[in-house]
């Protein structure tokens, strides 16, 4: 049994702790009295994968076990989540690709021959032919694409089906080809309790007219957290409209689960509590950190981006995805939650190189925000660990970097948009229909590798219930042009940033650092 | 009527004192700096004279309106503020008669009882026949016009201490002493520039400037070349001109041709007027007022106020000069009381009176004087640097004029050498930046050189002119008005009137105007105008995608062959590559045509679907956001977007939905493969132009309201069609012209991806299949 989730009081004899900031880390000194939230120690994974997959299909909750689904000449889509989980991507093989492999093996089996894939990147850039053959796998790859291996296209009017609406009104409008199957299998990975779920089809397989009821700063301002779905706005939609389409396609769902092993073995004392560092992961701190600070920026990120996590696979559930999800969370909060006692003045973030966004690709300064005051605040339960009003300190460079073929339409939000304004509400108001319905930006998401026009504005209201909640915003080593266009302020060391605080929270606050990654999701009591 | 009787006159011998009272006035040169003073004094204290102007129409603008233009100069600001604007006007409409005409022809009013010639050509080294036609034909005109008239007037003839040339020692108030005939020298001036422009049409000069002129130019296209060879034989000209003037002057003893025109006019009034009523002023160098209209009243810049405000801006390290010279300078105000003084104190017949006005014999400012005050001004007043705070003046030595010499035509050589070593370099952020550096080095250089060639007589004088006449006639005021309309040059205490009255005033201006520029690299563009009739034009490589020819056809090439063969493809490359840049620089269509042959034999249809599949991509991943924002916003605002590009059209596909219009090169092919041949010739320098004016024309497009885009000199052309044109990434050639025309510069492709990387990318994509 692994050890649970810690929280630190921090103390004289605390050693300097561990702080990611972007491409990069350090070793940071918290104040006396600090309060450190640690996840509980990665779980063991499972064994035999594939064993594990295969009972699971054969033994759904809720459902026919998975060759009774299947019958000679019907339609079958298999969905993935793509490129933008997990984080960082897990070693090869993909969890992804052994599950397809089995899926389509029994599907053979029945002699079922019409089979597609599509990827549930909804508004997120397409993954290229290499990504999507690391993710699916060699064979998969060779066999299925590009005809019948795709990623799907939200801006394919002809190829999407609006299946009616919600009793809230809200346009469910997903894949035609899926939407017309027989059935659905959706595999999945849960990273985060935000994941999985109602989510998958509902917003995987989307288009903007259907995400918009979401995906927007209503919404989020009324989900607190996104990581906690029934106090989420945003999942009770989710819900919603996968009551819809449940009414038109049957959805066999698979879901899985990743213990807390995000760094190789070469970066293992990122895994690990930092008094508990031997020699050997104190020896590897410095060499590592050092080497990463003498190679050059480009091949730094290289290096960054192609590292790759060696999960542990935690659980693999199938069958009915209400039966199936609430077995999933339990899994995520097994691996991730930590109980922690109240609120904290200061809230301390620290930012890693990426984020679901910029995998293979630059995380650009709306990345950060949306990764700091959307991915990393909302890593709560109940109430954020730091208090209405007090002030959140992230750890990251903010460099104005971009990269102009994945981002186009984030750069032009960067340099006109946020230069009127960083209001999320008047943004939306204001700009979102505009850049949504772009010509060129929907040319480049279809065509290019783009993510669509409208999903630097999603990236901004990620961040909105934390904007209203939080008195001020700082950035530890951030760039300061960068961040005082996006209304935050950058400070050198942490010293600085507390003082810079000092006005809103006063000199002596009380101080929570959420030691993530490995993820931690904070159970605030 | 004339107060000023036969029995009134009086020498300065005679100590009794008048003022104008009750007469009839003529001044020329009314606009100038001395002559604003002149009038401003005339009309708010001399309340009984009838003044006329004679002015010049210049520049579509009546005599009349000049002179209205006038009134609302700061000259009049005391006095405006005094009895209003409107009892101004008033005051000046009764008063003031304005006589259109220049000292070519003129008719003047026969009751005349004073004239104040003041009009004279200002520049020290003006071409040789305008400085004649002002300072000499001119006063010929004047004084033969105004016995035309039948007036016989006292004339006070406005010169200047300089006249007596290059010498040591004190120059007496007397007649110059010299045999020069001021006819024969106006003749031969008169004529020069008939040698000059038939001399600047012979064919080895018309050759020199054509070979310059082809070896700067040829990117841009014939036409160009033509203009830029026209445009400096007329250059030459003026040179020429210029030279001839100073060559002559100095071979006579002056040290310019403005002095030596001055003294030749004395003459020529000598001759004109000498029998009868004339007084001759000549003032050293006259700078800003020291009480009157208000203190530190100027007009533009005077003579040393370039060189005052370029030490302020810490670009002049060093000057030419004796450090014990005397700098003889001379408020306006002063000058103005002396010359009205004389005007009331006419000469006996026949013999012409001179007066010096300066302050060299009685309050001598040394030229290490002028420079402690200046260089203390700017201590506790240093000029602000934009966002780098404030500029630190140098300190100087005086090392002598050789070494100073020295220093200068060495710094000469060194940036003439970097400016053509950097203009063969490639376009990018950082030889622009040194290009930059450069410039700002050679025009420091220009202006030293310039400023010591010219000043050398004046800073390296060792020269008093004598003032005991106008001396005298200053002793002759009452006390009581001895204050306002004296004219003792020691009164001036130099350190108050260099350090609080003078150089604030001359860089009040250029303090606004650095003010004005923080930051001026990046300033924001201005809102694009929403019209339908205005084009937007842009180049394609360095404009908008940051790759060129060369990079694209590598991508093609290294992604549709196997590895195996990718190192014989790069050698034979790089084996060719002199050759291109040799085209390259001849001409942009030659290595069009020579690169693009190496197409030859490819499969359109293959080239089609690999640029679909992959090029694109790469295509894309070189462009500039800021470039594709921009052309966004030229659409957005309904102006009609069009592409110009000598590449061929296959590559230009994917960035085509941006474009209302694409313009690109057509490979011919043949059964579906390409010959290496162009279907029609590129259209690159001026053909782009051509095209874009026929197209114009056609559609209806107002050019003049037009923006073009684009990163080569050889674009120039194009973007001379168009009334907002913009250097992007500009190679070295465009953006010395950008900066030359005031045009705008972008730096674009901050977030674009590095050539290499996308090459590796590129072609390991289609390895990945």
């Amino acid at each position: 049994m692994s050890r649970p989730g810690f929280v630190l009081d921090v103390d004289e004899r605390t050693p300097p702790l561990l702080m990611h900031q972007g491409e990069g880390f350090r070793l940071e000194r918290l104040p006396l009295g600090a309060k450190v939230i640690y996840p509980p120690d990665s779980l063991p994974g499972i064994r035999n994968v594939d064993a594990a997959i295969r009972h699971a299909l054969l033994n759904p909750h809720g459902t026919e076990p998975l060759p009774e689904l299947l019958t000679r000449g019907m339609r079958l889509t298999i969905v993935f989540d793509d490129l933008s989980l997990p984080l960082p991507p897990m070693q090869t093989p993909d969890v992804r690709q052994r599950i397809i492999e089995q899926v389509l093996e029994m599907a053979a089996a029945k002699g079922v021959d019409d089979v597609e894939l599509i990827a549930g990147n909804a508004l997120h850039r397409r993954m290229t032919p290499a990504e999507l053959r690391r993710t699916v796998g060699d064979r998969v790859f060779h066999a299925f694409f590009p005809d019948h291996l795709k990623n799907h296209d939200a801006e394919d009017h002809d190829n999407l089906l609006h299946m009616g609406k919600t009793k809230h009104g809200e346009d469910v409008e997903i894949n035609r080809r899926a939407a017309e199957s027989d059935l659905i299998v959706y595999v999945n990975i849960t990273l985060t309790a935000m994941s999985g779920g109602s989510k998958s089809v509902s917003v995987g397989l989307a288009s903007y007219r259907s995400l918009k009821h979401h995906h927007n700063v209503h919404t989020l301002r009324h989900s607190n957290s996104f990581n906690d779905p029934p106090n989420s706005a945003m999942h009770h939609s989710y819900d919603r409209m996968k009551g819809v389409i449940d009414e038109h396609v049957k959805v066999f769902t698979i879901e899985t689960t990743l213990n807390n092993d995000t760094f190789p073995s070469s970066m293992g004392f990122l895994n690990k509590r930092e008094w508990e560092w031997n020699v050997r992961d104190q020896a590897s701190y410095v060499a590592v950190k050092r080497a990463n600070e003498l190679i050059p920026a480009k091949t730094r990120r290289r290096i960054w981006q192609s590292t790759a996590a060696p999960y542990g696979v935690t659980g693999v559930h199938a069958g009915l995805q209400s039966e199936v999800h609430p077995r999933t969370l339990a899994n995520v909060h097994r691996q991730q939650l930590t109980e922690v006692n109240g609120q904290a003045d200061v809230g301390i973030y620290s930012l890693p190189y990426i984020c679901p966004y910029n995998v293979n690709s630059v995380m650009n300064p709306i990345l950060v925000m949306s990764l700091g005051l959307g991915y990393m605040f909302n890593l709560y339960r109940n109430k954020p660990i730091v208090r209405q009003g007090g002030v959140a300190i992230f750890y990251h460079p903010v460099p104005n970097e971009f990269h102009p073929v994945h981002h186009p339409s984030y750069i032009d939000f960067f340099e006109e948009i946020l230069t009127e304004s960083t209001d999320p509400v008047l943004l939306e108001s204001k700009y979102e229909e505009q850049f949504a319905t772009d010509p060129w930006y929907i040319q480049l998401y279809r065509n290019s590798y783009a993510y669509h026009g409208v999903h630097p504005f999603y990236m901004w209201y990620w961040g909105a219930h934390a904007l209203e909640h939080l008195g001020d915003v700082i950035f530890v080593g951030g760039d300061r042009k960068t961040t005082a266009r996006m209304g935050f302020r950058a400070a050198t060391t942490l010293a600085d940033a507390l003082e810079m605080a000092s006005h809103t929270v006063g000199s002596s606050p009380s101080i929570s650092y959420l030691h993530a990654p490995p993820l931690a999701l904070a159970d605030v009591q | 009527m004339p107060t000023i009787g036969e029995s009134q006159r009086m020498t300065p011998d005679r100590h009794e004192f008048r003022r104008l009272d009750a007469c009839h006035l003529l001044l020329t040169g009314a606009t100038g700096f001395l002559g604003q003073a002149t009038l401003e004094r005339l009309l708010s204290d001399y309340p009984g004279v009838r003044i006329s102007l004679l002015i010049r129409p210049r520049g579509g603008a009546s005599a009349q309106r000049r002179f209205d233009g006038l009134l609302r100069k700061p000259v009049f600001r005391e006095l405006r503020e005094r009895i209003g604007e409107e009892e101004l006007r008033r005051v000046a409409a009764e008063r003031v008669t304005v006589i259109e005409g220049d000292l070519g022809e003129v008719t003047l009013p026969g009751d005349l009882d004073v004239v104040i010639h003041g009009a004279s050509t200002v520049s020290f080294d003006p071409p040789i026949d305008e400085a004649f036609r002002t300072n000499v034909s001119g006063v010929v005109t004047l004084y033969e016009a105004l016995r035309a008239s039948g007036a016989d007037p006292h004339v006070v003839h406005v010169s200047t201490a300089y006249v007596a040339g290059v010498r040591k020692g004190v120059v007496p108030e007397n007649r110059l002493d010299h045999t020069v005939d001021w006819r024969t020298e106006l003749a031969g001036a008169l004529a020069a520039r008939a040698d000059v422009e038939r001399d600047s049409r012979r064919p080895e000069v018309l050759r020199k400037s054509m070979s310059r002129a082809q070896g700067e130019h040829r990117k841009a296209g014939p036409q160009s070349v033509v203009s830029a060879a026209e445009e400096a034989r007329q250059e030459w000209v003026t040179e020429r001109l210029v030279d001839y003037g100073r060559a002559r002057a100095q071979s006579l003893g002056w040290p310019d041709v403005y002095t030596f025109t001055k003294a030749l006019g004395e003459r020529a009034a000598e001759e004109l007027w000498g029998e009868r009523h004339l007084s001759i002023v000549r003032p050293a160098i006259v700078e800003s007022s020291l009480r009157h209209p208000y203190p530190g009243w100027i007009d533009g810049y005077k003579m040393a106020d370039p060189l005052i405000i370029a030490y302020g801006r810490g670009a002049l390290p060093e000057f030419p000069g004796l450090p014990d010279s005397v700098v003889d300078i001379i408020p306006v105000d002063l000058v103005v009381n002396a010359t009205l003084a004389v005007a009331a104190a006419p000469p006996e017949p026949g013999g012409p009176a001179y007066f010096h006005v300066g302050s060299g014999s009685r309050n001598p400012l040394s030229f290490h004087g002028l420079y402690e005050n200046v260089r203390d001004y700017f201590r506790r007043h240093p000029m602000p640097a934009g966002e780098r705070g404030h500029v630190r003046v140098p300190s100087w030595r005086f090392p002598g004029s050789r070494q100073v010499e020295m220093m200068l035509s060495g710094s000469e050589r060194a940036t003439s050498m970097a400016e053509r070593a950097l203009l063969r370099l490639p376009a990018s952020a950082r030889t622009r930046d040194w290009m930059t550096a450069v410039h700002r080095q050679q025009n420091n250089l220009d202006f030293l050189r310039r400023y010591a060639d010219l000043y050398q007589a004046y800073t390296q004088a060792e020269v008093i002119y004598d003032d005991s006449r106008t001396h005298a006639l200053h002793r002759t005021l009452p006390p009581e008005l001895a204050e306002e309309h004296g004219f003792d040059p020691s009164v001036i205490d130099w350190a108050h009137y260099l350090q609080e009255v003078h150089s604030p005033s001359v860089t009040e201006l250029m303090r606004g105007f650095s003010k004005g520029r923080g930051g001026s690299r990046r300033t924001a563009s201005p809102a694009l105008p929403e019209r339908t009739d205005i084009a937007a034009v842009f180049d394609l490589e360095g404009t908008i995608v940051a790759s060129n020819l060369i990079e694209s056809y590598l991508w093609a090439r290294l992604s549709s062959l196997p590895k195996s063969q990718w190192s014989g493809e790069l050698a034979d490359l790089a084996r060719s590559l002199p050759r291109y840049l040799r085209a390259e620089r001849r001409d942009r269509g030659d290595f069009v045509r020579a690169f693009l042959r190496r197409y030859e034999g490819a499969d359109i249809a293959e080239l089609r679907h690999l640029v679909d599949d992959v090029l694109g991509e790469a295509l894309l991943q070189r462009a500039m956001p800021e470039a594709v924002r921009r052309i966004r916003g030229h659409r957005a605002a309904g102006h009609k977007t069009i592409l110009i590009t000598g590449t061929v059209d296959v590559f230009v596909r994917p960035l085509a939905g941006l474009f209302d219009e694409v313009v690109a090169s057509r490979m011919h092919a043949r059964d579906g493969v390409l010959t290496g041949y162009l279907d029609s010739p590129p259209l690159v320098d001026e053909a782009r132009a051509a095209w874009l004016r026929r197209h114009a024309l056609d559609e209806g497009l107002d050019l003049s309201q037009s923006y073009a885009y684009a990163d080569s000199y050889s674009d120039r052309p194009l973007l001379e069609t168009v009334g907002n044109p913009a250097a992007v990434n500009p190679d070295p050639s465009l953006y010395r012209h950008a900066k030359r025309k005031h045009w705008r510069i972008y730096e674009w492709g901050a977030h674009t991806r590095g050539r290499g990387d996308v090459l590796i990318d590129t072609i390991g994509t289609v390895g990945a299949r």
